[in-house]
């Protein structure tokens, strides 16, 4: 499986993934142009990733500001991970923020409530 | 008239009973019970099917009402994120606009925010507007405060000196902090003489403020230039800030401690 290793812009966020350790990570802004063409080759791994091993699956996020497409893309991926979790999958995901920016903890807050699997928002330290 | 149910029996026994066999009517009967079955049999058969089909839409219709009450949960949670992310932008937004207008120690205007506002002043006494003041004020002997008291104890003279400069301004008056000492004054709708009463009001104020951080008995004093627009020189915002500048000085040089009107 490919993974991807996509430099944050001003306007994307930093996505890469690793198969072998089966981490996602996703950091920084995100109001791409076109969230969706923007998104699909990461909604393409997590369904790969999901799809081909049961190996435990990562997400690890530092994103900040989000459109609504972006939103509402988190909330697929996010779905498919409780789905995979349901159905007894190991599934973590950890929200990073800057302590300064409590908002960022509050938003990731309304994102956890429709998961059961372990949802952690955690302050960068140091 | 009989019940269904007996009529039922009634008729099977008749057509069981041997001696109506060979009857004319037996066949007759026998031949209309047989179809009545049949017609009920297939009645009910048709009732059961219909029966299911029903079920299976009223299911079909409840999933669809399901996954559309999921659907506007999920759109309301959606939108829900989506105008708290928007309200965060805002205030970062509001919080970035004043950082760029604030100095950061007094919380006056800074120095870019007082030069737009400048600008805006002398254009709107151009097109025929009265004229306005513009006052520099300078700390006197402020070095002497830092050398002795040390840089903490600068600042809060300096927060002490824009809260007192605030606290005698009018509502439509503006101040902000011009560099490390030195404080600029605009004064909209203003002549020289009503900011010369002004100024002399701050620098009585300033004379019995008792000053925290500083040893007893310290008296802090400021000098001030004092510019009005309108005037030949004052053509451009540049030339009447040099004006108050220059007035400033003169009145730091005349002993401090006073205020010097632009020639």
């Amino acid at each position: 499986m490919l993974d991807l290793n996509i430099p944050a812009t001003t306007s994307t966020p930093c996505i890469r993934t690793d198969t072998a350790r089966g981490v996602l990570h996703m950091s920084g802004d995100s109001y791409p142009e076109n969230a969706f063409e923007f998104f699909q080759p990461v909604l393409d791994w997590v369904q790969a990733y999901l799809g081909d091993s049961s190996l435990p699956l990562q997400l690890d996020i530092g994103l900040l500001y989000l459109n609504t497409s972006s939103i509402r893309i988190m909330m697929d991926i996010f779905d498919s991970a409780e789905e995979a979790f349901v159905a007894g999958r190991d599934i973590r995901l950890v929200w990073h923020y800057q302590p300064e920016n409590e908002r960022v903890a509050e938003l990731a807050e309304e994102f956890s409530e429709d998961c059961s699997f372990p949802f952690e928002i955690m302050a960068y330290t140091g | 008239m009989a019940k269904p149910a007996d009529l039922d029996d009634t008729i099977r026994a008749l057509l069981a009973d041997p001696q109506w066999q060979g009857h004319p009517l037996h066949q007759a009967l026998d031949g209309l019970y047989s179809l009545y079955c049949d017609h009920t049999e297939q009645l009910e058969r048709m009732t059961r099917i219909s029966d299911r089909y029903q079920k299976a839409e009223h299911d079909r219709g409840m999933s669809y009402a399901g996954r559309h009450e999921q659907q506007m949960k999920r759109l309301a949670r959606l939108l829900r994120i989506s105008d708290r992310y928007q309200q965060s932008l805002q205030q970062l937004n509001e919080e970035l606009r004043q950082q760029s207008e604030q100095d950061e120690l007094t919380g006056l205007y800074n120095r870019r925010y007082m030069q737009a506002r400048l600008r805006d002043e002398l254009a709107r006494q151009q097109r025929g507007g009265r004229p306005f003041c513009v006052v520099l004020g300078d700390v006197d002997h402020f070095k002497r405060i830092n050398d002795a008291a040390g840089h903490e104890a600068g600042d809060l003279v300096l927060q002490q000196v824009a809260d007192l400069l605030l606290s005698r301004l009018r509502q439509t008056d503006y101040c902000a902090r011009w560099g490390g000492e030195e404080f600029l004054l605009l004064l909209p709708m203003t002549e020289a003489v009503e900011a010369d009463m002004l100024v002399r009001d701050v620098m009585q104020k300033m004379a019995g403020m008792h000053i925290t951080g500083m040893p007893d008995g310290t008296v802090l004093s400021m000098s001030f230039g004092i510019a009005q627009s309108g005037l030949p020189a004052a053509v451009s915002v540049e030339a009447l800030i040099a004006q108050a500048d220059a007035a400033m000085y003169a009145a730091k040089h005349a002993g401090r401690n006073q205020l010097s009107h632009a020639d």
